[in-house]
């Protein structure tokens, strides 16, 4: 699917630049995202781009740019309390899915749901446990709603914490390798709900490497080394056609 | 072909081989326990040449002076959990104090923590108690506050160390996690580390509490009267020392035991929560 960006995008990522002391891990990244694109990111671990998902939603400081989501533009630099307010809103718009799940162990799967959205955005339990569950529902785990994470296989704290960013209802979903840590048979259940994710419309930043989903649901593949961009392109073109000799040799080291 | 000069090894013969471990183990503390029964009888055994006289205890001394002695235990309990909620109130702000970027807290806690696990806690007793008169009136503490201010400050620097690393050992992703769900760091440590790390370091702030129970024995030095005051009034004027301080051991020794009970059914009760 050809996509021409013609409306404002709601990722937008200006001139990023990161230092992990004399490191510097991103030189000068630029990323727009179009509302219901699928982007992933692809590349040899080290190349930059869990850094720039990171630096995205501010769990990584970055040392020079600009960070723009769904209206609210944060530069990099010095936190003043306005800017950290304003970091609060802008995960609040931003879903985050880790390569290690990260739900919280002390709480069931409906708590660790409805956590944030009662303590961050002040809601009622009355208004947030539908909500939860119809998301339990959407990943098919609703008869887990009482159960301790502990209890989980890999697959289905992966979906859970899917659900668990997506209860913020967030505007974009940030997934950093969600599939890396799971057994090749657990990986399946994931990848269809983030294929039913992109299906409904979310915009979503996929760090992977699973090639499979790139083709099927990627609208855009960009291919990261070295903290720069180096290809970016349609799946097809980018898996079939590659024109960058780095790219082809990363595409046959996996592929 | 063997080698008939290689004896097979026999198999150790097992003297009782149907008694599993546990019961045995019961059984020895059984015996250990009377053989110290038996240390303090007073029986004299001649032992061929050998004359060997046990320790002879006035058991009427003890059942006399038992009831004066006991109300101690009351006063020893009262003084530990009121140390010890104290305590904790100072080890939680000490462990946040020090693992703050405000170097104002950070280092005041620092400084806190250190002297107290540098100097003596007998030096502290004694130096709240009676060296801070010397400032004037307005810093004279009877004897049982002073003893509350003591055990409160050291064993707050001591359980801030336990606090800290309970704090420290929740892991990092569930930190992000948090954080990327839009918490403040505030909310982050309120809902989602202090309660993991308070099941983390309940054991080791029960040993502590443990432990406190005899330190409090040093605020007899500071004229308070609990168990182990009262042992030494007990005992000094009659010469019965002896008498008088094992009915504070045992005294000791059952409290410790009871606390160290229902220590180790709170950690199986948290144990089952996290399976």
């Amino acid at each position: 699917m050809q996509f021409t960006i013609i409306m404002e995008p709601i990722v937008k990522v200006e001139n990023l630049h990161k230092h992990f002391g004399n490191l510097e891990v991103l030189k000068g990244v630029n990323l727009r995202i179009a509302p219901r694109e699928v982007v992933c990111l692809i590349g040899r671990s080290g190349s930059g781009k869990s850094t720039l998902l990171r630096c995205i939603n501010f769990l990584e400081d970055p040392t020079a740019g600009v960070i723009t989501v769904a209206g609210i533009s944060v530069p990099a630099g010095e936190r003043t309390s306005a800017h950290r307010q304003q970091i609060i809103e802008l995960r609040e718009r931003t879903g985050m899915v880790f390569q290690s799940f990260n739900l919280f162990p002390h709480k069931t799967v409906l708590e660790n749901l409805i956590e944030a959205p009662m303590i961050v955005k002040r809601m009622s339990r009355e208004q947030i446990v539908p909500i939860a569950e119809q998301l339990l529902e959407k990943v098919g785990l609703s008869e887990k709603r009482d159960v301790y994470p502990s209890r989980l296989s890999g697959g289905q704290q992966q979906r859970v914490a899917i659900a668990r960013a997506l209860a913020m209802q967030p505007q974009v979903m940030l997934f950093d390798e969600p599939t890396s840590a799971l057994d090749p048979e657990l990986i399946g259940e994931v990848l269809e709900v983030m294929r039913d994710l992109a299906r409904d419309g979310m915009t979503m930043l996929v760090v992977t490497h699973e090639m499979s989903f790139a083709r099927e649901v990627a609208d855009r593949v960009i291919f990261v080394d070295g903290g720069v961009f180096v290809e970016e392109g349609s799946p097809d073109q980018f898996l079939t056609n590659p024109q960058d000799e780095r790219t082809r040799r990363f595409l046959d080291r996996i592929l | 072909m063997a080698n008939p000069a290689v004896k097979l090894r026999q198999p150790i013969a097992r003297r009782w081989p149907r008694i599993p471990f546990e019961i045995r183990l019961v059984l020895w503390w059984c015996f250990w326990l009377l053989v110290l029964l038996f240390l303090f009888s007073g029986t004299q055994i001649a032992l061929g040449p050998i004359q060997i006289k046990t320790i002879s205890l006035d058991w009427g001394f003890i059942a006399t002076w038992w009831p004066f002695i006991s109300k101690g235990v009351i006063i020893t309990f009262e003084l530990s959990i009121i140390s010890m909620l104290c305590a904790v109130v100072l080890a939680l702000s000490a462990a946040l104090a020090r693992l703050s970027r405000v170097a104002s807290l950070n280092s005041f806690a620092n400084l806190y923590v250190s002297l107290m696990r540098g100097t003596p806690l007998f030096l502290q007793f004694i130096f709240i108690y009676s060296a801070l008169p010397q400032f004037g009136p307005s810093f004279v503490l009877n004897a049982f506050p002073s003893a509350v201010l003591a055990l409160s400050l050291n064993y707050g620097a001591y359980m801030s160390e336990i606090f800290r690393a309970g704090i420290q050992a929740v892991s990092r992703g569930q930190i992000e996690a948090a954080y990327a769900l839009g918490m403040t760091p505030w909310q982050t440590m309120r809902r989602i580390i202090l309660p993991q790390a308070l099941r983390i370091i309940t054991p080791d702030i029960g040993n502590q509490f443990i432990a406190m129970q005899k330190d409090t024995s040093l605020a007899s030095a500071i004229t308070l009267l609990e168990l182990m005051g009262l042992a030494r009034q007990a005992g000094a004027p009659r010469q019965h020392y002896f008498e008088a301080l094992v009915v504070a051991a045992i005294w000791y020794w059952l409290m410790t035991i009871i606390l160290s009970y229902f220590q180790r059914k709170l950690e199986h009760r948290m144990a089952r929560s996290d399976r």
